[in-house]
């Protein structure tokens, strides 16, 4: 049951605070013809099925799909959408994966699509409604008006950081500088990869900590922008996949596993989290991905990773988290350069989601981005050479974790 | 393809308004599939969600339904199309070997928003939203009045069809009550008021209250959980051009395309086919559904006879006239289907069906569709 | 004030734009909060009490509808105590529309003694929020007279943290 599958080819658009001057599927249309344009013996018409996602509220416009048929080239082809809030980009790569993985009559090649132009909508509104019916039903049973107030800004994606932040502190006795440092990291990489947004070559970790808080420990620096942006992949299958590219990659494990909804959890109830860096939906998940990839150990068998982290603070909880580095070490990692582009263990050269995020895009491009690693094109390449990458992704209101495991070798059988 | 069994399913019986809050609903329905074979919580493997964040007025609206979908800890995802899109996920993920149940729910509360101004936002912002002049409902209007102009079928012919839905929903106990009718006649479906001319509001599947799961299992533990399973034996789904003005609306040719890639992975033809559940947005649709998916040639749907003890039964519960809950109306369809292969369906069995179809669409004048082959199993 | 980050900046042409709102007003969010109401109940007599799960033995304060881990409503009810920890905090900047004037307001997670779940609450007005920290002991300060929601939860006080000393040298 189920098949091999790899990635022929993945493709970026510009992303900037305002692609005013195309719309939504205009700004589509760049990311697959970039996407494309890496694979020349694949046209549109090679596609069987088409999967896609953002995040509608943001937009303005609910199933976009519908109406950018065309523009996707989707015309009488299948098409799936499925979205899960921050980590869209992630569940609609890891549906691209099952779509080949499944082996439906007719299905060998899926073309994922993931996007977000936040510029054309009201990003404030689309955050708002997110707890806009738990915050009606808080105060309906009592809760002062002046304290829902506070809970809106420690409850939106800032707020669940900082709580993350806090608990992460505490337990590993970083100081701020060592958030700082990942920022910087983060911005001089991206200063070298020609998509992103916040391309800051010659930032410091003074420069950073100079800027006022937002929501203690972290500061305005720190936090990602908003961006628009795409980022488009092509799946296909094992024996396609050596036509159509040089170097395809294999996907051999994804995950996508939900924990906690919220802390408040007034209504919907959960499972009770009670320290929020504590991850457990990122540890299953890691444990699910690296199970079908058949990785024992995290830490030595995988090459590079690109993590979904917004926040400096969350770079270091994954990494450690995921299993990459043993807990409470990540800061040194970051500080002794074992992290840096040139470093033993490269992490999120691309600039990371700290410098570009297109919501809906942005957990695509994390798994696109270590596949064009392994391929050797992606738009800061690492010197060493990677088999074994890693695409991680995170949102929903607390925790949806994706992950997706690639190598350049198909997928070791034991079974 | 191998085989995936339908193990379990729930929905609720529907209503305008459901009154409960939105997570019982979610409860219920999840755990109302789970029990109907006896299944726990650690069981679940993946959960895929149906909904919409315009429908549900807030953004991410799959992640407050982590618990009470059961998704906690387990391989969650949302589809944000008809759920029987998000059984097909399901289905592919199930044929991925990755899993071993995947529980798929689907669902919305119309009582709660305005479900005509929601699917506004479906419209192109550029050039149709300001202009607010094709909306889901001129939309049926166009397809209607195309579709009669082409192939001379009457209005009168098409009123049958919403007769006939709304005499089969009168014998369907979880159908919306609004919409149970025994003593309807064609007369009391033209003479209503006209929401689009020539639509008239007893054509349209008006939106309701509802819910629905469905559980899948590869055919190892599918036979292992339950004694009855239903096979899905092929699925298909295609999508048409967004602008009206870009396909022929008097014929769907997604759905012929759809029809086609089910029928030849289930390696069976439109003349097996023992009866259909058609998810049609409007009386008329079901004649062009039903045409495009070959049971019946271009234009003469309408002579079926598609009673429940006819010829070809489609839509023996009452299909989406009979209760339209946004989102869920999809994967009702699937059940409705399983439920006659099991020979379940109380009041309203077709005769001993051996093989079934089931569609779900999204979109203006049913833009995208998808068509499931299912196959009774088990005795 | 704020210190402004230079980046690599590109413009690019604006073409075109449309109006368009979403309408949130219109939308009508329901609840049942059913489970609650023996919770509240109990507030007005100024006593506290949380759900536990049969199948797992967590205990939920304030009660939940479901049980995230086993799928079933806990309904079995049990005593919780009226000294809590500080789960997490974290501190938003409130900034006067009015004045311009930025300020500091802490808000903190609080798991009650004998329960497994957090839930936010406000720290009493008098501590300098400068000197939370995740584990602070805390006692719940109620209001004069409860009304049955959980408005009647007015603040946390702190407790003296005996172990505090202990936690530093570590």
């Amino acid at each position: 049951m189920g098949r091999q599958v790899a990635i022929a080819s993945a493709g970026f658009c510009e992303h900037a605070v305002r692609r005013s001057d195309v719309s939504m599927p205009e700004m589509v249309k760049e990311a697959i013809d970039d996407c494309l344009s890496k694979v020349p013996s694949v046209g549109i018409e090679d596609i069987d099925m088409f999967v896609n996602g953002n995040m509608p509220a943001f937009e303005g416009a609910s199933i976009p799909e519908l109406w950018m048929t065309d523009w996707m080239g989707a015309r009488n082809k299948p098409l799936m959408r499925v979205t899960t809030g921050g980590t869209t980009g992630g569940t609609v790569a890891i549906a691209g994966y099952y779509s080949v993985a499944a082996g439906l009559p007719g299905v060998d090649t899926v073309l994922a699509v993931a996007f977000e132009q936040q510029s054309q909508g009201d990003t404030s509104v689309g955050l708002s409604s997110v707890a806009l019916g738990e915050l009606t039903a808080i105060q309906s049973i009592g809760m002062p008006l002046q304290k829902m107030k506070r809970l809106v800004s420690a409850g939106a994606a800032i707020g669940i950081a900082a709580y993350q932040a806090t608990n992460y502190m505490r337990k590993s006795k970083i100081t701020e500088e060592d958030l700082a440092r990942v920022v910087v990291q983060n911005r001089r990489n991206a200063a070298k990869n020609w998509y992103t947004h916040l391309k800051m070559p010659n930032v410091t970790i003074e420069e950073v900590l100079d800027t006022p808080y937002i929501s203690y420990p972290l500061r305005f620096g720190m936090v990602c922008p908003a961006s628009d942006g795409c980022c488009a992949m092509l799946f296909t299958t094992e024996e396609k996949a050596k036509d159509m590219a040089d170097i395809p990659v294999y996907v051999n494990g994804v995950a996508s596993v939900a924990n906690e909804t919220g802390i408040m959890g007034y209504n919907a109830g959960g499972g009770g989290q009670l320290d929020p860096s504590e991850q457990l939906g990122a540890q299953r998940s890691a444990e699910l991905a690296f199970d079908q990839a058949g990785i024992s150990f995290p830490g030595k068998e995988i090459d590079y990773a690109e993590v979904y982290a917004p926040f400096p603070n969350q770079e270091l909880m994954w990494v450690e988290k995921l299993g990459l580095f043993e807990t409470n070490t990540a800061p040194e990692m970051y500080a002794n350069g074992t992290t840096a582009a040139n470093g033993e263990f490269p992490i999120n050269t691309s600039g990371g989601v700290n410098s570009t995020n297109a919501i809906g895009a942005s957990a695509m491009e994390r798994p696109a981005e270590a596949a064009l690693q392994i391929m050797g094109k992606a738009g800061n390449q690492v010197p060493k050479t990677v088999h074994t990458s890693l695409g991680h992704g995170w949102g929903g209101i607390i925790n949806l974790i994706t992950m997706m495991v690639m190598a350049d070798e198909p997928k070791r059988k034991f079974k | 393809m191998d085989k995936v069994g339908i193990v379990g399913y729930y929905y609720m019986k529907m209503s305008p308004d459901l009154i409960y809050g939105r997570y019982n609903l979610i409860f219920e329905t999840v755990r109302g599939a789970l029990d109907s074979v006896n299944l726990k919580k650690k069981d679940i493997t993946t959960v895929i969600s149906a909904t919409n964040d315009y429908y549900d007025g807030r953004t991410i609206s799959n992640a407050y339904c982590v618990e009470p979908a059961g998704a906690y800890l387990a391989d969650e995802s949302k589809a944000e199309m008809d759920g029987a899109f998000a059984a097909q996920y399901g289905l592919m993920r199930i044929l991925s070997g990755n899993h071993k149940l995947a529980v798929v729910w689907g669902g919305s509360t119309p009582s709660c928003y305005p479900y005509d101004s929601a699917q506004l936002y479906q419209t192109d912002p550029t050039f149709e939203r300001p202009i607010a002049l094709v909306n889901n409902i001129t939309a049926g209007g166009f397809q209607m009045r195309a579709y009669m102009e082409k192939y001379g079928v009457s209005a009168e012919d098409i009123a049958k069809v919403a007769v006939k839905n709304r005499k089969n929903a009168a014998k369907n106990p979880l159908a919306n009550p609004e919409a149970q009718n025994a003593n309807i006649t064609v007369d009391d479906v033209l003479k209503s008021d006209i929401l689009s001319d020539p639509v008239t509001e007893l054509m349209y599947a008006a939106p309701c209250d509802g819910l629905a799961a469905i559980l899948l299992a590869p055919e190892k533990q599918a036979l292992k959980i339950t004694d009855e399973p239903v096979w899905i034996k092929g699925v298909g789904s295609n999508q048409d051009p967004y602008y009206l003005g870009d396909r022929d609306l008097s014929e769907c040719k997604s759905m012929e395309m759809a029809a086609k890639m089910a029928f030849d992975g289930a390696g069976i033809t439109a003349k097996d086919v023992d009866f259909a559940e058609i998810f049609e947005q409007y009386a008329h649709e079901e004649l062009i559904l039903a045409e495009a998916i070959g049971l019946a040639e271009k234009g003469k749907a309408n002579e079926l006879n598609s009673e429940i003890n006819g010829d070809i039964p489609i839509n023996p519960s009452g299909g989406a006239i009979a209760g339209h809950a946004p989102f869920a109306t999809g994967l009702m369809r699937i059940i409705e289907a399983v439920k006659q292969l099991q020979g379940k369906a109380d009041g309203y069995q077709v005769k001993d069906p051996k093989v079934a179809i089931a569609t779900g669409q999204i979109g203006f004048c049913a833009q995208n569709n998808i068509l499931y082959v299912l196959e009774k199993g088990g005795n | 004030m704020s210190k402004k980050m230079e980046y690599d900046r590109k413009e690019y042409d604006v073409t075109r734009t449309m109006p368009g709102n979403w309408y949130l007003s219109s939308y009508k969010f329901r609840y049942s909060l059913d489970h609650l109401q023996p919770w509240f109940k109990k507030l007005k007599e100024k006593k506290l009490v949380g759900t536990q799960c049969r199948s797992c033995n967590t205990v939920f304060f304030p009660p939940r509808l479901v049980c995230g881990y086993c799928l079933v409503k806990p309904d079995l009810w049990v005593d919780v105590r009226e000294t809590a920890q500080v789960a997490t905090f974290n501190i938003t900047y409130e900034k006067n529309p009015q004045t311009g004037e930025v300020v500091e307001k802490p808000v903190v997670c609080v798991r009650h003694d004998g329960t497994d779940t957090a839930f936010l609450a406000q720290l009493s007005p008098e501590i300098n929020f400068r000197e939370t920290y995740v584990g602070m002991p805390l006692k719940v300060k109620w209001r004069d007279e409860p009304e049955g929601n959980i408005g009647d939860l007015e603040y946390y006080e702190p407790l003296e943290d005996e172990a505090k000393d202990l936690r530093k040298e570590e």
